[in-house]
């Protein structure tokens, strides 16, 4: 868990420093940290804020990235149907994506769901990481104007992303994806207000999806698993 | 040009906005009753988007400058992620992958 708490913290650190240095002031900053709470969304968007983007585009761009974790929270729903509403939309704004893995990885299998032992270790590990993430973002608000731009900052949270992409790329339709994705993304970067970013990821899903049911018609070829992918890919199968 | 980052009924717009999908994404099993089923197609499809929504933002970031393709030997942020994703790829530790990705990009920008 200290391992967790300190990655989420550098993680947190950069996304802050990242964000004033995009220009976002830092009253600003603070209300997106506490309210959105989605670091890689924050990211994605500042780019489009700073072109003053239609809002829409922006939204759909938040959208697009925090796809992923309506993926974690099927397969974590059983843990929490039994809790009046209030308590699963707090949940819900806790859920993020690399306490949910390590939740998942730890009871991701077990029969019964929804034990005390479960929703405490869940709202424990959640609170850590919550704030660890919020203590590291404000200290890089108020750092980010000492760091020169030449240190390429912004390179740490592009590899943090990458740290969370390369498990996911254990299926080859995956891979496929994220291939069209990648040449689209490159191709299309000089399109208006990032709409390249929609345009690739749509093409990317849609080959990727369509490469799988292909390969579904033959006998399980599966690409070699990694560990925490099998959280991000399989559980949701199971769920 | 960014003037728009100081404008708060803006700002604020944008954050409400990314608010609500936040809770909507990491809520909406949570939230929907128990009977209610996506369809198989969406939830085929949902598998792939979180890998190539990300991949969207990393590889324009680290593969472009100034909106214009950056594939080079000159690139040090290449070389930072190709590494960096050798060391993930052995050691599945994200620290690891930052620090040597940094340390690959900041010998590259000081001895090249």
């Amino acid at each position: 868990m200290s391992v967790l708490g300190v990655a989420i913290g550098v993680w947190g650190l950069v996304t802050g420093v990242a964000m004033v240095k995009g220009g976002i002031p830092i009253p600003v900053a603070l209300v997106m940290t506490f309210t959105a709470f989605a670091g890689s969304a924050q990211l994605a968007v500042l780019p489009l804020l700073a072109l003053k983007t239609p809002l829409p585009v922006v939204w759909v761009t938040a959208l697009l990235v925090n796809v992923r974790f309506a993926i974690l929270s099927a397969a974590s729903r059983d843990f929490f149907t039994r809790f009046p509403f209030h308590q699963r939309l707090f949940a819900a704004y806790l859920n993020g994506d690399i306490g949910s893995a390590v939740f998942l990885r730890r009871y991701g299998r077990s029969p019964e769901r929804g034990t005390d032992e479960q929703i405490g270790y869940f709202f424990g590990l959640a609170t850590v990481n919550w704030l660890s993430w919020q203590a590291s973002s404000v200290a890089g608000f108020f750092l980010g104007g000492l760091a020169p731009t030449r240190w390429g900052l912004e390179l740490a949270a592009l590899l943090a992303l990458g740290a969370v992409l390369i498990p996911m790329l254990n299926r080859f339709p995956a891979v496929v994806g994220v291939v069209v994705t990648a040449v689209l993304s490159v191709a299309t970067v000089r399109i208006p207000f990032h709409l390249g970013i929609l345009i690739s990821v749509l093409f990317g899903v849609a080959f990727a999806v369509v490469f799988d049911s292909v390969r579904n018609n033959r006998p399980s070829a599966r690409w070699p698993a990694g560990r925490v992918s099998d959280l991000m890919l399989t559980e949701v199968k199971e769920a | 040009m960014t003037v728009a980052l100081h404008n708060w009924p803006y700002m604020l717009g944008a954050i409400a906005g990314m608010t609500v999908t936040t809770l909507m994404t990491r809520g909406s099993f949570f939230m929907l009753p128990e009977s209610v089923k996506l369809p198989e197609r969406m939830e085929h499809a949902l598998r792939f988007a979180p890998a190539c929504a990300l991949t969207a933002i990393l590889v324009p970031g680290v593969f472009t400058k100034n909106q214009h393709l950056f594939f080079s030997w000159h690139n040090n942020q290449m070389w930072a992620l190709l590494v960096g994703s050798v060391v993930f790829a052995k050691t599945r530790n994200m620290l690891a992958m930052m620090g040597v990705g940094m340390a690959v990009f900041t010998a590259l920008r000081l001895w090249t």
